[in-house]
């Protein structure tokens, strides 16, 4: 194991926009896609890496310091940069657990599919990236590659159970058949939305309580346009940070220009996976599809069209950086990550029922912990992305981000990892435990499927 | 020259993958060069669909959709591609 860990450190050496092209090459020979197709694939990554490197060098070297002065004009302590998701899925393949991810979390899929702890075939390899943060993450705490990645495979296997039990929620609500979204950062609210749900129950009079959030589309719409938002935010920052006019505008326009481009840039990489996902897809499609029921694991972005979701996603972006200025403890200036808020809604509208007040209210409660959580573990993120040599603007300014950098199952097992080898026994036996609590469902299933034939 | 968007949550990750597949359908039926494709977020969809022939989505129709859209789910799990090959391609007309 570690002569293999020290030859991918080696690539590693050589940074992510020269290593993912490498490695990403190679997968697709092996996994038989033809040469030339696996080198564009592979040269397309590169581009993606070098592009999000440009871009989020150009936020933090225009935010970074408005920002600073920011925090010394009025004391807000907003002084960590919400970089976004595309960064960090970046910088989670840049990572040493994220080289060898991909392999890896398809075993897990075959090995949990062959002892029936999951239903799931998760086609959406894009998303393993949620597990490589986790890992990259607790690698930088244990100081241990392979701790990180023991890490990385314990949380797919909590991920998976939990998108096999949300799986008839996503059929009937957000009317997916035959669809799991077992994903890595809409997964991690689903439990929290359950415990929130049943509290709410039990409340005389609130539980009565629902909004109707019909009309909300057309009048916060405004609040899903990026380059909107972006431009907004930027021409705010730089008023609050004392800046003259003609830098206020500056700063506006290339805020509107960051938040229009991350995306773009991310789109290149996910180009350069996609031969890599389709073979693979293909590969476990073909040998596991007849095993009873079955469900395709995809992205949670195919529920974000939910009407409740992006309403209540919409009216949380202005909320949710209301709540950063006034929490105490919080240090993130939510920003990139603004547009990915519907993300944390694609579970939790199938357990809240469509309920407008209750979604809100989950809403509210899992931005604020969240903020607090990617306060908490921007050092860490920090880290882990110059590890991926990522071109940070400035040394005193630190990152983070709302997914994955405030996802409450990431932080319980990177944090679990401070106490030692027994937070990672804590972390293996819960894992451990929902997959055989799975498996009896499913084989309970499965008996009642043949009963009935 | 029809003009086709292509939306999903993020605008980034699903839409990309059901672009690629949709244009391999439509340069596979001699539509190579009469088309140009947008990617964007399915919020963006209701503002952005009026200056666009068909939408095709990988999540949900969200409300105040202008023009003909169409659900690409199926190019992420590979079931049920041949109908929305058969709609694209009569869109296309």
């Amino acid at each position: 194991m570690s002569y293999i860990l020290s030859f991918f450190n080696f690539i590693q050496g050589l940074g992510a926009t020269v290593m993912m092209p490498i490695i990403i090459c190679i997968f697709g020979i092996i996994l038989g896609t033809e040469k030339g197709k696996s080198l564009r694939a592979g040269l397309t990554v590169g581009v993606g890496f070098i592009g999000l490197n440009l871009v989020i060098g150009a936020l933090g070297s225009n935010l970074g310091p408005a920002v600073q002065q920011m925090v010394t004009r009025f004391g807000l302590h907003l002084s960590v940069i919400d970089v976004g998701w595309p960064a960090a899925a970046a910088i989670a393949f840049a990572s040493t657990v994220g080289m060898v991810i991909i392999p890896v979390c398809l075993l897990v899929n075959i090995v949990m599919l062959l002892t029936n702890t999951t239903q799931t075939i998760d086609v959406d390899i894009w998303d393993y990236w949620h597990f490589a943060f986790t890992g990259a993450l607790v690698a930088i705490v244990t100081g241990s590659q392979t701790l990180g990645l023991v890490a990385a495979v314990l949380n797919m296997v909590i991920i998976m159970v939990i998108g096999d039990y949300t799986a008839p929620g996503v059929e009937k609500t957000l009317g997916l058949p035959g669809v799991s979204l077992p994903h890595g950062f809409s997964g991690a609210y689903a439990p929290i939305a359950i415990v929130i749900n049943k509290i709410i129950d039990l409340i005389p009079g609130v539980n009565k309580i629902d909004i109707n959030m019909d009309k909300i589309q057309e009048k916060f719409g405004v609040f899903g346009e990026p380059i909107i938002v972006g431009s907004v935010l930027g021409i705010i920052i730089g008023a609050v940070a004392g800046y003259d006019i003609s830098k206020i505008l500056q700063l506006g326009i290339t805020m509107g220009a960051v938040l229009v481009l991350i995306p773009r840039m991310a789109s290149l990489l996910m180009e350069g996976l996609l031969p890599i996902s389709d073979a693979a897809s293909e590969f476990i499609n073909k040998h596991f599809s007849n095993r009873g029921k079955m469900y395709i694991g995809l992205d949670s972005a195919v529920g974000v069209g939910h009407p409740l979701t992006l309403s209540v996603s919409l009216i949380l972006v202005p909320l949710t950086l209301l709540i950063a200025v006034i929490l105490p403890g919080n240090k993130v200036l939510p920003f990139a990550d603004l547009a990915v808020i519907p993300w944390m809604f694609v579970l939790i509208t199938p357990v809240v029922k469509g309920n407008g007040f209750r979604a809100l209210i989950n809403g509210v409660v899992v931005l604020a912990f969240g903020l607090l959580i990617a306060t908490n573990l921007s050092p860490l993120i920090t880290t882990a992305a110059i590890n991926a040599k990522y071109a940070l603007p400035s040394n005193a300014t630190q990152i983070s981000s709302i997914c994955d950098g405030a996802n409450p199952l990431t932080w319980a097992i990177v944090r679990l990892n401070d106490l030692g080898t027994i937070g990672m026994v804590i972390i293996a036996v819960v894992a451990i435990g929902l997959a055989l609590m799975n498996r009896r469902r499913i084989l309970k299933e499965a008996a009642e499927l043949k009963l009935a034939q | 020259m029809k003009r086709i968007l292509l939306a999903c949550g993020s605008g980034v990750c699903t839409s990309t993958a059901a672009r690629v597949k949709v244009e391999k359908i439509l340069d596979a039926n001699g539509y190579k060069g009469q088309y140009k494709v947008d990617q964007c977020k399915i919020a963006e969809v209701a503002s952005k669909s009026g200056d666009f022939d068909f939408v095709i989505a990988t999540t949900m129709k969200p409300d105040g959709v202008k023009c003909p859209f169409l659900n690409g789910i199926c190019f992420l799990t590979g079931v049920g591609v041949d109908k929305v090959t058969k709609e694209i391609l009569e869109l296309m007309k």
